[in-house]
């Protein structure tokens, strides 16, 4: 494979495979914030505040990935 | 009572009439951009109507230098952001009113919003010490992603130090070294904050010695059982103490990276979608980065005032 290929390649499973995890996660803090929400909607307000919280938490992991496949891109 | 007129109270034509200009404009753009290039070919439209391929580069590159200091552009976009928070505190504070004008009310709700927060998640009292620092993360972070949204960003070029044409403004929070600042001050306020509110035992989160020494006394003293025990949980402790410093330490670049990333992803983002499709389709875009600017504040101040209390809670909170 001609390393054009490889780099491709390297930046593109970077992403995809690194975006798994942070994607899951946002998806099952959002699903327990709403379970919890459905249970006590009077609780609305802490369940928001530490609902954003935690995504802000896991979305950072999906930025680290995204600077790594921008370095990887910027080195030809 | 007038009636309710529809389509968003526009009359009907209109607001067929609006919609149909978006159309046009976006059809023009889509055709000289070069997605419509690469499927109709060249239509011979004006040369205005496409925008030059985007060059991003990480670094942010010297405008000027100043008795010896390489001034990028970024931080004349700080020093903007900074003039303007300047100014709108002088325009909302310099004739306050018991009740308030329109700019003073909108700086009041939002500021008593932020301070509710601050009061909620720290207590009272250390909400209203902890205030001033958060809401200053959070105005700083909030207008430079704002202001960076605002025409000029990106468009207005100098000539550079090494000749070639550089970007006179780009947005303050792209250039990694402003969110590494910031970080590092959220780092130090909260260390300080800790060792004030805590004394010098604030440290022993960090360096937990005791069990272990207590442990080996007992062995020298012969009691051998007590002593291993006392040993196996002072390892345990010394562990522990070592990773709480390495997660302070990492939140730091944590701190960093989520503000740099998604405000540089942003301004890619922004680029790009202004290249493909020159004209209207930008605009959803523009939106999502009000809201991102918005919601990275927030999470920064957020944040800097969650570690602020966990660092400040009472040392026997942790034996409940």
């Amino acid at each position: 494979m001609t390393p054009e290929a490889v780099k491709m390649l390297a930046i593109g499973l970077t992403v995809g495979l690194g975006m798994l995890g942070p994607g899951l996660g946002i998806g099952l803090i959002g699903y327990s914030a709403m379970q919890a929400l459905g249970r006590n909607p009077e609780a609305r307000g802490p369940i928001m505040t530490n609902m954003i919280l935690s995504i802000a938490f896991a979305e950072a992991i999906g930025i680290y990935v995204l600077i790594v496949a921008i370095i990887l891109a910027m080195i030809v | 009572m007038s009636e309710k007129r529809g389509c968003l109270g526009c009359s009907f034509p209109l607001a067929a009439g609006i919609l149909l200009v978006f159309v046009v404009l976006f059809a023009l753009g889509f055709a000289a951009g070069p997605l419509g290039k690469s499927i109709f070919g060249d239509l011979g439209l004006p040369g205005w109507l496409s925008v030059s391929r985007p060059d991003p580069r990480l670094p942010a590159e010297t405008v000027f230098h100043l008795f010896g200091f390489p001034i990028a552009n970024s931080i004349i976009a700080a020093w903007i952001t900074i003039v303007v928070l300047v100014g709108l505190s002088y325009a909302v504070t310099h004739r306050m009113r018991l009740i308030p004008a329109r700019l003073q009310a909108v700086f009041e709700a939002f500021l008593g919003w932020l301070y509710d927060l601050c009061r909620e998640v720290a207590g009272e009292e250390n909400g209203r010490r902890f205030f001033p620092m958060v809401a200053t993360i959070f105005l700083f972070v909030a207008f430079n992603a704002w202001l960076s949204l605002l025409p000029g960003f990106g468009s207005l070029f100098v000539i550079g130090p090494e000749g070639g044409h550089v970007d006179l403004l780009r947005g303050a929070n792209t250039d990694i070294n402003m969110p590494l600042a910031l970080a590092l001050v959220s780092f130090i306020f909260v260390e300080y904050f800790g060792l004030r509110s805590g004394g010098v035992r604030y440290l022993g989160k960090f360096v937990n010695v005791g069990k272990f020494i207590t442990g080996a006394g007992q062995i020298a003293r012969g009691r051998l059982r007590a002593g291993l025990g006392g040993l196996v949980t002072g390892v345990i402790d010394i562990f522990v103490g070592i990773l709480e410093t390495l997660s302070e330490l990492v939140r730091i670049v944590s701190f960093t990276f989520r503000l740099f990333g998604n405000m540089t992803a942003g301004e890619m983002l922004l680029l790009i979608a202004i290249f493909l499709v020159p004209w209207v389709f930008a605009l959803p875009f523009y939106g999502l980065e009000l809201l991102v600017g918005f919601v990275q504040a927030l999470i920064f101040g957020g944040l800097t005032l969650v570690f602020l209390t966990v660092a400040t809670a009472p040392h026997g909170a942790e034996a409940a």
